[in-house]
């Protein structure tokens, strides 16, 4: 018993000890970020980083259909545990955090960047990547039905070409012309991806003229029942099921076993693509009766920091890191895939659609994102069910514009 | 103090009063851990969420949460996705309340009859109870959205090749069907231990007095199991108006159906749309003030329910 209390005794002054040992305190970044498919490749560099610079990065990741940023962030603010660097992806979330976001104008990576967040002159938000989406074609099918890509640019020339491949469809061995999803959990590729097209497409890159008509309560009838055909279309030529029950899996798993022709969605699919033994592009969007030669290309998100951080300057070093070193470099191209938002950065993704869209954005031929002028609200839970409703062929294609137009002039008098 | 300290002095005149005293400390102190949790986790947030239910609080970094009075209440009865959210909640709370009923009460019968192995019947009806709601939803979506089209084309029988996710009616159909396949489990054991103790000399007694199984069903069975309704009634009606995993998982809240005369999301339960209100109609406070509407609502409703069948149960 006493030799157990001398050890006990010993025990705790090794302990006092140790804790009053003065002893350098670490740098800790916390950095939240949105995009689970790149949180492996996320981890490995900020250990790399923390090995090289003694700076300790914890990165968290939450996105997807398990986790929503946006009520995590807010738990973590209630909490005091605001991490130093999180995304955003909008005004709208910009608008929520304004109040803690750091000034980060004049930073050495700012030059490097034309789809920087900005407020005003502002610099504020870090651009993740740079995405785009447009129409991916199968470019062998294509090719097996005699249909040059490049005929691909407005409303008729998609009429033509769906119509050659509907009546090819046993000869080529597909289910369905088009890969759409509009049903439940899928209406961000209807109402938030779909839709930019009624805003931005045809538009010089940047213009919101259309998209702030509309908020204006201004609503262009023939551009408007222009696009309704368009989605008309895509719905008309989709596998009926996958269109209104579908997920993504379904969706991106119809063209990867090439039971589709086209696939409608953007090039993060490239990582569900690995497999694809066939040749892939984008081509545009087919909204108008004009002819419209470019896909929607921006930043999908941008990193924002956390001015009441307590290491604000090592936090502004570690973005610099990714952009200017071949580590970080490497993180963003090569391990998480991803097109590079910085044109100092010369690597190239390896995905096809995300070559693609690099070269549609080399080529100049983009149109802007817009859909984030509107709420997600208002694109989740007013638009989304429209779209599902003539995916159901419960409604007709004119019933259709009329919903969406009742429902954009709803929301120009309330907003 | 003192007057404590004086209690503990020797005084055998005072023994019974220091009993007494050190009962009731012991009384608390047994009973402080409840309390403490309860008040932490359950009347505190209640409390300020009552409180931000009357202000423009959002949860984010805002300079100051100002009062606005009722404004998120009238702004909550204004939203017709609320209105259809109740509504659609209700009419999945009566189809949900039927449904488990009828089918745990079948089960019981059923595990409570001379069968063979009915202890493992037992066991196997209870065990997707087990299973989290999230993990069944998304089962469930394979089965209604690839399992049951493939049997159709396997069988031949069109009257399959149809999801029933596929039209918001019928995904409340298969809501319910899921939450039963969950539900009847749990609410069968309840049914099991009550059909136990019906006592077997009246059931004797009615047979020798020549009642059939019908009539000894009905006049005995029923009626001595009637505080078990009570008790699954109220676990039914609670549970299925909180419906929201296997509604977030299995259906999403979609597919879209029209109501007066807008687009909207056909199966978005009260609880879902709440979540919904703050999580994409980043609307904190309004959320929180249908989250009290919600628990108004299911209290009143609850109250009348266990009033109306207490009346109805029996005593030996």
């Amino acid at each position: 018993m006493k030799k157990l209390l001398v050890l006990l005794s010993m025990f705790m002054v090794l302990i006092s000890m140790t804790a009053c040992a003065p002893k350098k305190e670490q740098i800790v970044i916390t950095w939240k970020q949105n995009k689970p498919e790149i949180d492996a490749a996320l981890q490995a560099y900020a250990a790399a980083y923390e090995a090289k610079t003694g700076v300790k990065v914890i990165v968290t990741s939450c996105g997807g259909s398990s986790c929503t940023l946006g009520d995590v962030l807010k738990a973590d603010y209630a909490a005091g545990t605001m991490p130093d660097i999180f995304p955003i992806d909008g005004p709208e979330s910009y608008n929520e955090w304004k109040a803690i976001i750091a000034d980060l104008t004049g930073s050495d990576w700012v030059a490097q960047t034309d789809v920087a967040y900005k407020d005003g002159d502002k610099v504020v938000g870090f651009p993740v990547a740079i995405e785009g989406w447009g129409m991916a074609y199968n470019a062998d099918l294509l090719t097996q039905a005699g249909i040059d890509p490049k005929t691909l640019t407005s409303y008729d020339g998609y009429v033509t070409a769906l119509a050659i491949l509907e009546s090819k469809k046993a000869e080529l061995g597909i289910d369905s012309v088009v890969s759409m999803a509009a049903g439940p959990g899928m209406y961000w590729v209807t109402a938030h991806h779909n839709f930019n097209s009624l805003l931005s497409n045809g538009l010089p890159y940047g213009s919101k003229d259309v998209a702030n008509a509309l908020l204006d309560g201004t609503i262009d009838a023939t551009r408007l029942s222009e696009y309704a055909n368009w989605v008309n279309l895509l719905f008309t030529y989709a596998d009926q099921t996958v269109l209104t029950t579908g997920n993504y899996d379904s969706q991106v798993g119809a063209f990867l076993n090439q039971k589709s022709v086209f696939l409608h969605q953007g090039n993060w699919v490239d990582g569900n693509l690995k497999d694809a033994t066939f040749d892939m592009a984008f081509a545009p969007h087919g909204s108008s009766k004009a002819v419209t030669d470019g896909i929607f290309v921006s930043a999908p998100a941008w990193y924002v920091v956390n001015k009441d951080s307590k290491n604000l300057e090592a936090v502004k070093d570690f973005l610099s890191d990714m952009v200017f070193t071949t580590e970080g470099q490497d993180y963003i191209v090569n391990k998480a895939g991803m097109i590079p938002a910085f044109k100092n950065i010369t690597l190239q993704p390896a995905g096809q659609l995300s070559k693609s869209v690099q070269a549609w954005a080399a080529a100049g031929k983009i149109y802007s994102w817009n859909q984030y002028l509107f709420t997600g609200d208002f694109r989740d839970s007013t638009l989304g069910p429209i779209y599902d409703q003539l995916a159901q062929k419960a409604v007709t294609v004119e019933e259709f514009t009329t919903l969406l137009h009742d429902a954009l002039a709803t929301y120009a008098t309330t907003h | 103090m003192k007057k404590l300290l004086n209690l503990f002095k020797k005084d055998p005149a005072r023994g019974l009063e220091r009993d007494m005293f050190i009962q009731r400390m012991v009384f608390w102190i047994f009973l402080f851990p409840a309390l403490f949790s309860f008040f932490m986790v359950q009347i505190i947030p209640f409390s300020i969420g009552l409180y931000y239910s009357f202000t423009n609080w959002s949860a984010t970094a805002q300079p100051s949460i100002d009062w606005v009075g009722f404004k998120n209440y009238i702004d909550a009865f204004k939203d017709f996705k609320f209105l259809y959210a109740t509504m659609i909640t209700s009419i999945y709370t009566v189809l949900n309340i039927i449904s488990v009923n009828v089918v745990a009460f079948a089960l019981a019968m059923l595990a409570t009859s001379k069968l063979k192995y009915r202890n493992i019947y037992r066991a196997g009806f209870f065990l997707p109870n087990v299973i989290g709601g999230i993990i069944l939803g998304y089962i469930w979506q394979f089965i209604f959205n690839q399992f049951v089209p493939g049997l159709a084309t396997v069988t031949g029988i069109g009257a399959l090749s149809k999801t029933l996710l596929g039209d918001s009616k019928t995904a409340i159909i298969a809501l319910v069907i899921v939450s039963t396949w969950q539900y009847a489990g749990y609410v069968m054991m309840i049914y099991v231990a009550a059909l136990q103790n019906v006592p077997a000399e009246l059931l004797e007694a009615a047979q020798i007095d020549g009642a059939n199984a019908w009539q000894r069903f009905r006049a005995i069975t029923i009626p001595m199991v009637m505080p078990a309704f009570t008790i699954t009634m109220f676990l039914t009606l609670v549970n299925s108006f909180k419906q929201f995993d296997v509604n977030v998982s299995l259906t999403n809240g979609g597919p879209s159906t029209m109501f007066m005369g807008q687009a909207i999301k056909g199966t978005t339960l009260l609880a879902m749309h709440i979540a919904e209100t703050s999580s994409v109609g980043l609307n904190t406070a309004q959320a929180q003030a249908k989250a009290i509407v919600f628990f108004l609502v299911l209290v009143t409703f609850s109250l009348i329910q266990v009033v109306v069948t207490k009346r109805r149960e029996v005593e030996l």
